[in-house]
């Protein structure tokens, strides 16, 4: 095997990601830490990376309160119905007192903010959402982040984290870097996972060259849960998986067009669809459908039995709306700030929407922490008020000690988006500061052997490659390895017809989801056997692993759950109805990384009551 | 494709191998230009597209559902804190549109390590930096211990 | 050294005859090789398909006179100051590589056919800026070689690693190195090492000329041709589908650097 440069590099605090809540946490973590070596490490470039990178033309996530908009309060109830009562009202709490103060920093640091001219006040889209001209949001973020941290790692891949020697606690992370291929160890005081969710564990509605337009980012590929996960930190919510209604093929936003330029869905025949459906979901979940708003989940229900029923395509009525030039102005940069494929979509068909309304179709599932869902890991909550059961020692620290975690890796939290996700990468850095100040003062110590086995793991795809190549004369298909294209597609296949993904119309049960385990589990035998042919591919086949074990924390979750809580999410077909009588509770797994066995348990809701 | 290089426009000069959030754009081992590996994995996020000082990028939209003919390109300015956009349907019709980028000259975001230094009580409190002034209230809320309750609500 | 001529000198093991017509043979190479990659690509075919087609997408006539100046600035920016390269280094790498060759070839083809043999001597001016053009490939090209080039600096690869782009600028800098050290050999009476390099410097400026239809030499014929094209597209108003640039007055002066960590 070709010998690979070892690099080491040692910090108080390690930020794995730097996406908005990386960009949060190195930008805090300075402020607090005057002395402390702060290093964030990236698997693409910080100017453009995560989720965050082609842009946002709005912040979903602001309160508002020196304008007396909105409370924190007012927040966490909105979550909380949104996502069928199930949220960590305390974390959520959290997010939304603090998140006006980085949405200001923002605005100060250069974002284009859009101003309501009568009031002047932001321009609001609507109760939550504020517009914004963010084409280089990212770009702007990470300058704070880089003017704070001591060290940025752009192109490096993370593999793995480590624990110390004694396995008590975090103690960095190891990885390759993309370009060079060296090996690199950091080792830290503290890490903060603030790594990408998931997309690409479901198979996508396009599978051509058009499977790059999935609606979360192709590089969000579950980091930020395969990391704690394989150190024994414990998930929650895994199984609250998110579909979304967006426009079709391009999977263009619709937050704008619903709240801003005011336009309605109809069904094909022009028909208003979703009343029809109440009585039909009011069977399957009781007042959750009388909840205002509507629960995102449940809209998408009606999407979906009025599609069932012959009526579909589900349009988007805009003639009307885009009648007016401002309007219309509004709805091309909304796509062109944020989901230019749209654009590139309806230029290519010829869809103007003045004209014509249209088409809307719900997505393949997305299993990320952020947006109208909240799986992650399972965090110890604010040290002011959270109840002693979500107390277990520093904010945002997850189950394992040292081990902090923002944005999609934290679980319990839905719709704190891109300015909760780095209010949060802020809140976890404060926090880490304190560890390191208080307990974590030493350099925890790591096994050499760990780092060998760690150094020929990552490797192994490229050596098996260079080795049973030999083997056939030329092209992709040998019987000694498979490629990361290869085991994508199969975990796709599995996920999406065992797991409740598009071509069974979100469908499960538990027989379905119990052989869904064993293809995972053949799978995750033949990733064994992964061959990489460049470090390009080495790092497709590290995506593809950290899928992999997402996928499978997310199929042991769905089949804990005996229950549907999310119609219009996913469906259990043999536990058709919502149960708030055995399962208002969260799910937890915890993964035994030496056994390959997960453990399953509850554990309970806490709602602000006033 | 999503994305692809023209030939005559790229000079090779890497800005595209070094955004690509992907890690998609790489260069030719043949002519020492930029192309796009693995169309399915780009998400036309246009990140290569406006970092190419050339203009030497571009975007056909993916072959599986997008017809030939239509064009959205860009041109995005630092300096002048702008990006114009120009759609061509692919009947012809054309859309232009131009949006400010930032409001502040780059560079200029202050580090956080300029700031007075925090002391050890505020590390205790749960205010973040720059809080309460950022938040324009007054002080920060917080829920009391008990508000928070099991139970059906 | 710098003011002998070294083919002169050669020419007493060698007839000036015989390394006239290697001379001839390669500019034969030079001209088949790029009539062969231009007719077995089609690129020049594709060239004026694009060219007519675009010229009915014009949204406005290009006078005689416009189109002069479009030539005659694309052929001083963009041909003789490489006003293509957005990076201030590779500019000047190029130049220097870019007229380095020139100054070598034409003294290499003058000082072959006009002054062959001791007993005509070539004025010291031509002979030095002989040297002079071949150091200035040397520095240009180990300069991009090493440092510049997209390879080292993108894709973080190993200054080393060789692939079939490299086939042409490695050939060149070879050409003009063997060639250097040949010379000054030959000028200090080591006759044996000089043959050597000399066997190195003729397999080098061989394959530069040979491998046409395989390496980038032809870009020097087609580059040109894509740089009018792109001012004829700004000047006829389709501006090959890009957007105009945006009236905002310049507010900022420092567009954003990109970190590099490998």
């Amino acid at each position: 095997m070709r010998r690979r440069k070892t690099v080491y590099v040692d910090s108080d605090i390690l930020v794995v990601g730097g996406g908005m809540g990386g960009c949060g946490a190195t930008y805090e973590s300075r402020y607090w830490g005057r002395d402390l070596k702060i290093v964030c490490v990236e698997k693409a470039n910080i100017e453009r990376s995560g989720a965050v990178a082609q842009g946002l033309y709005a912040i979903n996530c602001y309160m508002g309160m020196h304008w007396n908009e909105n409370q924190p309060e007012d927040h966490v109830r909105y979550a909380r119905t949104d996502l069928m009562g199930l949220v960590r009202e305390d974390l959520g709490y959290d997010i939304a007192r603090h998140v006006d103060s980085t949405v200001h920093k923002f605005e100060e640091w250069g974002l284009p903010i859009m101003r309501d001219p009568v009031t002047g006040r932001y321009q609001r889209e609507g109760k939550w959402q504020i517009m914004i001209h963010g084409e280089s949001y990212k770009p702007i973020v990470a300058e704070a982040a880089r003017k704070a941290a001591t060290e940025i790692y752009n192109r490096i891949m993370v593999t793995h984290l480590l624990m110390d020697k004694q396995r008590k606690r975090v103690a960095g992370a190891v990885g390759f870097n993309v370009r060079t291929g060296d090996f690199h160890i950091f080792r830290a005081k503290a890490v903060i996972v603030a790594a990408g969710g998931a997309s690409h564990i479901f198979k996508p509605r396009s599978v051509g060259e058009g499977m790059g337009r999935t609606w979360y980012a192709p590089w969000s590929s579950a980091s930020a849960y395969a990391l704690p996960i394989l150190i024994g930190a414990k998930m929650t919510q895994m199984e609250n998986r998110i579909v979304l209604t967006r426009f079709k093929d391009g999977y263009g936003p619709v937050g704008a067009y619903f709240l801003h330029l005011k336009t309605y869905t109809q069904n094909a025949y022009g028909e208003e669809y979703e009343k029809r459906w109440y009585d039909d979901t009011k069977a399957l979940v009781g007042d959750y459908i009388d909840q205002h708003p509507v629960p995102t989940c449940l809209r998408n229900h009606a999407i979906l039995k009025e599609v069932a029923a012959g009526r579909g395509p589900i349009r988007m009525v805009t003639k009307e709306a885009f009648q007016d030039p401002h309007k219309e102005t509004v709805g091309w940069e909304n796509f062109l700030g944020m989901t230019i494929g749209q654009a590139v979509v309806w230029a290519s068909q010829n869809i103007d929407p003045k004209h014509v309304n249209p088409e809307l179709t719900t997505s393949e599932p997305y299993v990320m922490g952020s947006h109208a869902t909240c799986s992650g890991a399972w965090a110890s909550g604010p040290e002011d008020y959270a109840p002693a059961e979500y107390q277990w020692g520093y904010n945002r620290m997850m189950t394992v000690e040292g081990l902090f975690g923002a944005g999609d890796a934290i679980g319990g939290t839905a719709h704190k988006f891109s300015s909760g996700s780095f209010t949060e990468g802020r809140i976890a850095a404060k926090a880490a500061v304190k560890y390191v100040s208080e307990k974590g003062k030493e350099r925890p110590e790591i096994s050499d052997g760990e780092i060998e086995d760690l150094k020929k793991a990552v490797y192994r795809p490229l050596e098996h490659y260079q080795i049973y190549r030999n083997e056939i004369v030329a092209g992709i298909v040998s019987p000694h390895y498979i490629l990361p294209i290869h085991a994508l597609q199969r975990l796709e296949k599995i996920m999406d017809e065992y797991v409740g993904g598009i071509t069974v119309n979100y469908m499960t049960n538990e027989p379905l989801l119990t052989r869904g385990l064993e293809l995972l589990g053949m799978l995750k035998e033949d990733v064994a056997n992964l061959g990489a042919e460049d470090l390009h591919q080495l790092q497709r086949a590290w995506e593809l692993q950290h899928r992999l074990l997402a996928s499978e924390c997310v199929t042991q979750h769905t089949l804990f759950r005996k229950e549907t809580r999310w119609p219009g999410y996913y469906y259990r077909g043999d536990y058709p109805k919502l149960d708030d009588k055995d399962w208002h509770c969260f799910t937890l797994s915890r993964y035994d990384r030496d056994s390959g066995k997960w453990e399953m348990e509850k554990a309970p809701v806490y709602h602000i009551v006033n | 494709m999503p994305t692809f290089v023209y030939m005559t426009r790229c000079d090779g000069c890497g800005h595209c191998v070094d955004i690509c959030p992907s890690d998609i754009m790489h260069i030719d081992k043949t002519y020492r230009r930029a192309l796009n590996i693995e169309p399915n994995m780009c998400w036309e996020c246009y990140s290569c597209v406006k970092a190419c000082p050339q203009f030497a990028i571009d975007c056909r939209g993916y072959a599986d559902f997008a017809p030939l003919g239509h064009s959205v390109r860009v041109r995005r300015e630092e300096e002048k804190g702008t990006i114009s956009w120009k759609i061509k349907f692919r009947d012809g019709r054309e859309k232009d549109f131009v949006s400010p980028i930032r409001t502040t000259p780059w560079g200029s975001i202050p580090s956080p390590a300029e700031l007075a230094p925090p002391t050890p009580e505020m590390l205790k409190s749960q205010q973040l930096a720059h809080e309460p002034e950022a938040l324009k209230i007054s002080a920060l809320p917080a829920l009391k211990p008990g508000q928070l309750k099991q139970g059906l609500v | 050294m710098f003011i002998s001529n070294p083919f002169a000198e050669l020419s007493a093991s060698v007839s000036p005859a015989v390394m006239q017509a290697y001379v001839v043979v390669m500019a034969i190479l030079v001209a088949a090789g790029t009539l062969f990659d231009i007719i077995h690509k089609r690129s020049a075919r594709y060239f004026f398909d694009n060219w007519r087609e675009s010229k009915t997408k014009a949204r406005q006539e290009i006078g005689a006179g416009r189109m002069v100046t479009i030539a005659l600035q694309t052929a001083v920016v963009d041909v003789m100051a490489s006003g293509e390269f957005c990076n201030a280094q590779r500019r000047i790498a190029h130049l220097l590589g870019m007229y380095g060759f020139l100054i070598y070839v034409v003294t290499t083809v003058i000082m072959v056919f006009g002054y062959p043999t001791p007993a005509t001597p070539a004025p010291s001016a031509l002979t030095i800026l002989w040297y002079i053009g071949a150091l200035m490939i040397c520095v240009g090209g180990y300069w991009f070689w090493f440092f510049i080039r997209v390879d080292v600096a993108a894709e973080g690869n190993s200054p080393f690693r060789f692939m079939r782009a490299d086939l042409f600028v490695v050939m060149l800098v070879l050409s003009a190195t063997f060639g250097l050290v040949w010379a000054g050999l030959q000028a200090a009476g080591a006759s044996g090492s000089a043959t050597v390099f000399l066997a190195l410097y003729l397999l080098a400026t061989t394959v530069l000329f040979a491998s046409i239809p395989w390496s980038k030499f032809s870009h020097m014929f087609f580059k040109p041709a894509a740089a009018l094209q792109k001012r004829v597209a700004e000047a006829d108003g389709t501006r090959s589908n890009l957007p105009a640039p945006a009236d905002a007055p310049a507010k900022f002066g420092s567009p954003a650097k990109h970190a590099h960590h490998y």
